[in-house]
Formats: structure tokens, sequence, C-alpha cells
């Protein structure tokens, strides 16, 4: 196992990795840089990285997709959103995929240690208890990191398919409602307007 | 214009089922109403039509299973999440009707923005919900009941008849025969004319990117 904490930098802007690096290499960390998220996912694969920053919006596959499909195939790798556009619907979205922060630019060194150091405390949680598991049995430790992982899912299944099968019946009922909100809005909108000429 | 991005919406399973679901359909819209209108079409003959509408029939069955598994067993099954704030569902859902009845004329952005978990708009995914999950399995029933009204008798008298039986097949053709116009020209309604249908072959939508910077 490596020693070095490896970092991946993912951004299109070359100047972001450089300021990670130029913070996180005098800690002791080694900061590899990937301009998109092509690139990003071909590194993840071939390597072992302890913590992924990444940026929304590169050229090709978007930042949300690969912190996406990085939770989808490491759900114990910590990633992190970087982006200086923070919508509401992007948040959601990176919440969803279960990414660790949604960090806005500018970001200041004191963010980009403070966010590394919280990122890898997860990492370590999980780490840990995956070692010395492996230490003991390998193959008991690739289950219980299957495990871990699936044991927030297990909950939320029952949820999934009950929402799924719910779904044409809330659909129905809004078909349902749906003249009505529309006749009462429009009778607000109406009520509204005659007010404010009055 | 803005910068577009790729994102992978459609996977392999979903556009498998999706242009085995349009072939199908269209062959049973076909051979359906050569079957229930005799006389009036006449595009092959009435034992083939029969034969071919119960054969694809069966295949629009077993992909309806595929289709039900992937999402039941898969985290995209939020994609046919229903929203669960009728303040929500309703804001959005008026949003996008003025958009599809005025803003798109006047060339103003679509209010959904498309993501992995939300592919579909509130319209879109309360219809879609509806007719996958009610609708089609309803069809389906109603047509494994007229393929054989003997064998399935019990189900039939259940149903209230063959009478009812076949009404409610024959309504639901209507409607899915409509849909299968209507569909087409939503698809089109992308950032460009074939956009949506690209997508369906390539599995990714290219999506406009927020008019900010970094």
């Amino acid at each position: 196992m490596s020693v070095l904490t490896k970092i991946l930098v993912v951004d299109d802007d070359p100047v972001v990795s450089k300021s990670f690096d130029r913070v996180l290499a005098n800690k002791g960390y080694a900061v590899i840089s990937a301009s998109n998220g092509e690139e990003a996912l071909s590194k993840l694969k071939n390597e072992h990285y302890d913590l992924v920053f990444t940026d929304i919006k590169m050229p090709g596959i978007s930042g949300l997709e690969v912190a996406e499909q990085v939770k989808a195939s490491q759900p114990w790798l910590p990633v992190v959103i970087v982006t200086g556009y923070g919508s509401d619907a992007y948040e959601a979205r990176a919440a969803a995929a279960g990414v660790s922060e949604f960090l806005r630019k500018p970001l200041s060194p004191e963010m980009i240690e403070a966010s590394t150091a919280h990122a890898l405390s997860q990492r370590v949680m999980t780490a840990t208890v995956a070692e010395s598991v492996e230490m003991a049995a390998p193959q008991i430790a690739a289950a219980s990191v299957e495990q871990s992982a699936e044991a927030p899912a297990k909950g939320s299944t029952i949820k999934n398919i009950a929402l799924f099968l719910a779904a044409p019946f809330i659909g129905l009922a809004y078909i349902v409602a749906m003249p009505f909100v529309g006749l009462g809005m429009l009778a607000w909108f109406g009520y509204k307007a005659v007010m404010k000429r009055a | 214009m803005n910068q577009m991005h790729k994102l992978y919406v459609h996977p392999l399973p979903v556009r498998i089922w999706h242009w085995t679901n349009a072939i199908s359909f269209i062959l049973m819209i076909l051979t359906g109403v050569q079957i229930r209108y005799i006389g009036m079409v006449n595009l092959m003959s009435f034992k083939m039509a029969v034969d071919l509408h119960n054969l694809v029939g069966f295949v629009l069955i077993a992909n309806f299973f595929l289709w039900f598994g992937f999402y039941l067993f898969s985290d995209k099954i939020k994609v046919y999440h229903p929203e669960l704030s009728p303040m929500k569902h309703f804001r959005d859902s008026f949003r996008q009707m003025m958009f599809y009845g005025y803003g798109i004329f006047r060339g103003q952005p679509n209010p959904h923005h498309v993501s992995v978990y939300h592919k579909f708009n509130p319209m879109q995914s309360m219809t879609y919900q509806i007719i996958m999950l009610l609708l089609v399995p309803i069809q389906f029933y109603t047509g494994v009941l007229l393929w054989d009204v003997e064998m399935f008798e019990t189900g039939v008298n259940l149903f209230g008849g063959v009478r009812v039986v076949d009404t409610v097949h024959v309504l639901l053709f209507i409607f899915f025969s409509a849909f299968i116009f209507i569909h087409p020209y939503l698809a089109s309604l992308g950032h460009t004319p074939t956009a949506h249908f690209k997508a369906m072959f390539t599995g990714y939508e290219e999506i406009e990117d927020e008019p900010a910077g970094h």
C-alpha cells in the first residue's frame, strides 16, 4: 500500500490544480491532476487514490457524473465537488451521489486544507475498519466493505420500491387535482389583479 | 449559446427496452387496427395479423419485465419516484406547461434541467409513472385475457365480461396510438430536433451548461 496520501484534482483550469498542489504538497500529500472527466475516470480505474476534488463544468463528462461514477464503483472514496456555480439542483444531485462536500470557488488555502482533512477523516474511518479485518482474512474484509457500502442502501431499498409502486397512484391523484389547482391559481391571480386596480 | 456537456442518462438496458418497445408498439397498433376494424385496413391476412399481434404482445410483456427488473434492482429506480410535495409538483408542472405553451416559442430556456436521477420533467415523470406502472400492465392483462378467453374465463368474468375487457383494451390502444404520435414530437424539442433521438442511441444527453462561469 502506498504511504503517500494521493489526491486527484479534476479541473480543466490548470491554475486550480496548481493551487491545490501548492497548498497540499507542503502537508505531505501527493496531488495528481486530471484536466477532464474522462482522464480522471481512467486514472481512478488504474491507480489508487484517497480523495478526489472535482470541478463540475468541464468539456466532456461533467464533474457530477465523475462523482456519480466514482461513488458507484468505489463508495468508500471521498469526493468533494468544487465549483464557482452552485445551483440547488447541482447540490441536490451531488448529495444524491453521496459526495462528502460541496465547495464554492474561490477557495482559500484554509478551505482546501480543512476540506481535505475532513474528507480524509471519513476515508480513514472506513479504511481502518476494512484494513484491520483485511489483516485477519482478506475475503472477510472484502465482504465487510461490500456490506458496509450496501448497508445504508438496504433500509432505503424498501422505501425506493414502495415509492416506485405508489408513483402511478400519486400521479393519478395529481392529475385529478390539477384542474382544480389551475382554476384556483387563476382565481387567485384574478383576485390579485382586481385588488391591484382597485 | 452556452457550452454543452454530455451526461449518461439512458443506460443500455433502457435503450434496448425503449427501441424494442417502439418497434413492437407500432406492430401492435398496425395489427390491432386490422383485427379491430375488419375490412377497413388490409395490411396482411387476418390470421397473420392475429398471430403477429399475439407474438409481439408476448415480446412486449417480456420486454416490460426487462424494464421493470432494471429499475427495481438499480439505483435508477429514483427516476420513477413521485414528487411527494404537491406544492413543488404543481409549481414545476405549471412552469413546464408555460414553457411548452408559450416560452418555447419565445426561445426561453427549458425550466427542467436533466440529471441522471431526474431525467423527466414533472409532467413527463407523472405521465410515465402512470403509463408504465398502471396503463401498460392493464393493457397486457386485458390482452392476455383476450388471447384466450376460454382459458382465462374466470379472469374475464372478474373484469366484467368480454365486452368490458375488450373496451378497456381498445381505449388503451387508442391512447397508446396517440402517444406514438405525441412522443416523437415532444422528443424533437431538444436543443436540436434530433438531440433526444441521438441520446436514445448513445445513452448521452447533451446538456446546456448554466450561464455562469466555473
